[in-house]
């Protein structure tokens, strides 16, 4: 979320910027994933997709 | 002839008996027994101990301490010697504590959030800023002293051990958690932020900028989120003032293009008081959007509306004739020209005000400037055209995003859905309800709140606004009171505190055994319960003054009644103590070996679970009179924290503890595959006994959430199953170099580069030729 002014002017055409991901955290979201503690982060990347067959 | 000992730090200091004798007194009067003479005497049998083990040499303090336990049994005061024994390692507990302390503040000082776990146990808190490691600091020390000098000896030992997790436990001894803020109440007559005097807002505009400054005021009171249950209600009164301004206005411009020259305030105010001394009020929206056509379907608000407004106009019409000489249909004319441009400048003004808002709680600081106050908004039932206004441009500003078009993080968004107003295509608010399926398909707000879920709907009473559920934040929940059962609402209330019981380790202890299991599910209980009481002794004996805003400015029910330096304790029991739980997923599959997404006879011993402590909380609730209620607990610190001890303690258990997570209160756990329609369906049940809070979610993939049709299908699926509160996840990504939002994989859709990789000079002014409404390109230019 804090895009730093000084790191955007150094990197002219997005050399090292990584992309943002938002998910939700519990039952709110949180600016990008770089902050989520190490068990969260876990979890999120074990979710599964939810199918719409019944 | 012992002449010196040798302390704790090496330091070697002289031997003085009376120091021991005066400690030994101590501890003979704690159990009352002895006197100063028995404490002499066993001091001397110390110094006698001590002497035929070390001669000369300078024992350690701790061996002192040892003799002075075994001299006090030898004497018979074996009271006193457990008394002694207790204290001893109470104060090696402090001491150990305060090691602790210092190390972790040397860690919050030295270490960066990325590499420090501790750091990151609340994402919403930068733990690399000044302010942010000195809320921390402040966080360590309280957690220390507090668990020092406030827990008893069982409480500390259950939380220290990860049996029982107390929630914001750094404010043990100062506040509460959360509230739902009644705005309309608040800024009746204006209030007070303790900085400034803030009066009755005037247009839509204040009324947004004056929500956002309660939220953060509130939260600076106390330690959780911060709600506004009733926003579409509230703000409608913006939009009501705003609309009122402008038509006056716009009539007065009319007025002036045709007649060629300036109209006096004076004969302004005469014909407007003309005609609202007929019509009884102020000239007010027959409709919500500009072109729109007026909403005829659904309530009588909205009918009355129409009819209102119609009235008004032909009763400026007729003034207009009178006071001017015009014919019918050029004031006619006039008058729907006035109303048609005030609709639309109303409706422009009321989407800058939500911009404004969104982009506010998003930008300011709370404590110290180390958070964003963490704030929730409830709408959806208001079908005045008002009402529908605000609902409509939240969202859309919502979906707007912020500067650079970033998904918006605050506030979380909770739109309640109600049959009758906005759920079936033949209700008033349903294309509201239709667009915040689209705004949430795109930005992950707003969650669903379902009021004709029966544990809601009990509270429900059409046009009253606080009986409707609403929802703070991440869960919590709060609408039974048995405290004062003629106060069943939502409005000016909230949770006091909570405290979260490890499931899966009840179950591990019980090897199978479901009658132990049972049995020591009741015991922890119990000791929640105990502990929570105390914490609301503590928090009872606090006065309206610690509380300038919550209490002080009335936002918490009956607080209004209460001068300052009155203490809080009554109006508190208005308010909840929360027993939370987590891991139901690795309970079952520890007890049984399967967890409830895995069978139906699972699933009945999972509600058996749950079921068992709601009936706890609610019996404690009636033999107290207060309100204890069941939390399906948000686990984000605590998600990490009691597996990581349980591995320790029990080695990896398939299925219960080999991830690097517990399940999140009564979900089917996140990897476990299962369709959206069987989960929801799982999980409903558990929201009906999990009254203080609870949510479900769904994940689509990327496709599947930017499809509305699917999308809404599943909130109707929520609906119908009887869930709660549910939100639907899937994938938001962005890349800030060319402003794309949706899914991205490994590589940008748009601009085609990785993530870290540039994009040539060439490339970024053909993006920007392509999409000139990103505002900038990540400031690359």
């Amino acid at each position: 979320m804090t895009e730093m002014k000084n790191t955007l002017n150094a990197a002219k055409t997005g050399e090292g910027i990584e992309f943002e991901r938002i998910r939700r955290i519990t039952g709110y979201l949180v600016g990008t994933m770089d902050k989520w503690n190490n068990a969260k982060k876990a979890e999120e990347r074990d979710r599964v997709k939810h199918g719409l067959s019944r | 002839m012992i002449q010196s000992i040798i302390k704790r730090d090496g330091r070697v200091v002289l031997y003085d008996e009376k120091k021991i004798a005066s400690a030994i007194l101590k501890a003979l009067e704690a159990v009352g027994c002895g006197n100063a003479q028995d404490a002499a005497a066993v001091a001397n049998g110390v110094q006698k101990r001590l002497e035929s083990l070390y001669g000369t040499n300078p024992p350690q303090i701790e061996a002192i301490q040892d003799a002075v336990e075994s001299e006090l049994m030898k004497h018979g005061f074996d009271e006193a010697a457990k008394a002694y024994i207790l204290y001893r390692s109470n104060r090696t507990r402090i001491r150990e504590a305060n090691t602790t302390l210092m190390k972790t503040i040397d860690e919050i000082t030295t270490v960066d959030a990325r590499e420090s776990d501790m750091k990151r146990d609340n994402a919403n808190i930068d733990g690399n800023t000044a302010m942010g490691s000195m809320l921390q600091i402040g966080t360590a020390g309280a957690k220390s002293y507090n668990e020092a000098y406030l827990l008893t000896p069982e409480q500390a030992k259950a939380y220290r051990e990860g049996d029982i997790h107390i929630h914001d436990f750094d404010f043990y001894s100062l506040t509460t958690t959360c509230t739902q803020i009644d705005i309309i109440r608040l800024f009746k007559g204006g209030f007070s932020t303790g900085h400034g005097y803030l009066r009755e807002p005037k247009s839509i505009q204040s009324y947004a900028a004056l929500a956002a400054i309660a939220i953060q005021s509130n939260q600076n009171d106390q330690h959780g989120g911060q709600s506004i249950p009733n926003f579409d209600y509230g703000m409608a009164l913006g939009v009501a003032c705003t609309f009122e301004r402008i038509y006056r206005e716009k009539l007065k411009e009319s007025l002036e293009d045709l007649t060629g020259s300036e109209v006096a305030d004076e004969s302004m105010d005469e014909l407007m008081a003309n005609v609202e001394a007929t019509c009884g009020a102020g000239p007010k929206l027959d409709r919500d959007m500009a072109g729109n056509k007026p909403i005829t379907p659904g309530g009588n608000a909205t009918r009355e509306a129409v009819e209102a407004a119609k009235k008004f106009d032909s009763e400026v019409v007729s003034q207009l004739m009178g006071f001017y000489g015009f014919s019918a249909q050029t004031a006619g004319k006039m008058v729907e020209t006035v109303r048609r441009r005030a609709t639309s400048r109303t409706a422009r003004d009321t989407y800058q005000a939500m911009e404004g808002f969104v982009h506010n709680l998003n930008t300011m600081h709370s404590r110290a400037g180390a958070q964003t106050p963490f704030s929730s908004i409830n709408y959806g039932t208001d079908t005045t055209p008002e009402g529908r206004m605000v609902i409509r441009n939240i969202l859309l500003a919502t979906d707007a995003g912020l500067g650079h078009g970033e998904t918006c993080i605050f506030p979380i968004h909770i739109f309640k859905v109600k049959e009758g107003v906005n759920y079936n295509p033949e209700d008033p608010n349903y294309d509201l309800f239709r667009l915040s399926c689209k705004v949430s398909a795109k930005r992950l707000f707003p969650n669903y709140t379902f009021l004709d879920s029966p544990f809601n709907l009990q509270y429900y009473k059409p046009g009253v606004p606080e009986s409707e559920v609403a929802t703070m934040g991440c869960r919590t929940r709060v609408m039974g009171n048995t405290y004062d059962p003629d106060r069943e609402i939502s409005f000016s209330r909230g949770n006091l505190s909570f405290t979260s019981i490890n499931l899966p380790r009840l179950a591990i202890e019980s090897k199978g055994d479901e009658a132990v299991f049972y049995q020591k599910l009741d015991e922890m209980l119990e000791l929640v319960a105990g502990q929570l009481l105390d914490r609301f002794e503590i928090q009872a004996k606090r006065h309206v003054y610690n509380y300038p805003f919550l209490m002080g400015q009335g936002v918490w029910l009956d607080s209004d009644k209460l001068s300052p330096y009155d203490e809080v304790r009554e109006v508190l029991k208005h308010g909840t103590l929360s027993i939370g739980f987590i891991g139901l997923a690795e309970t079952l599959t520890s007890l049984y070996g399967q967890h409830h997404g895995e069978s139906e006879a699972m699933q009945q011993k999972g509600l058996e679970i749950i079921g068992h402590m709601r009936e706890y909380c609610d019996k404690k609730s009636q033999e107290l009179k207060m309100n204890f209620s069941l939390l399906a607990t948000p686990a984000e610190g605590l998600s990490g924290r009691f597996i990581r001890m349980d591995k320790k303690r029990y080695g990896i258990i398939p299925g219960v503890t080999d991830k690097e997570y517990y399940t999140n209160s009564f979900h089917v756990p996140v990897w476990y595959p299962i369709s959206a329609y069987d989960k929801i369906w799982k999980e409903a049940p558990y929201h009906a006994l999990t009254n203080a809070g609870h949510i479900s979610y769904v994940e689509l993939d990327g496709d599947t959430a930017k499809n509305v049709e699917a999308f809404e299908s599943v909130v109707r699926c929520m609906h119908d199953a009887g869930i709660g509160y549910g939100s639907i996840n899937h994938p938001v990504d962005r890349d800030p170099v060319c402003g794309y939002v949706g899914v991205i994989g490994d590589v940008c859709p748009r601009c085609g580069r990785r993530a870290g990789e540039a994009v040539s000079e060439e490339r970024l002014q053909q993006l920007i030729k392509m999409y000139p409404e990103v505002a900038t390109f990540c400031g690359c230019r």
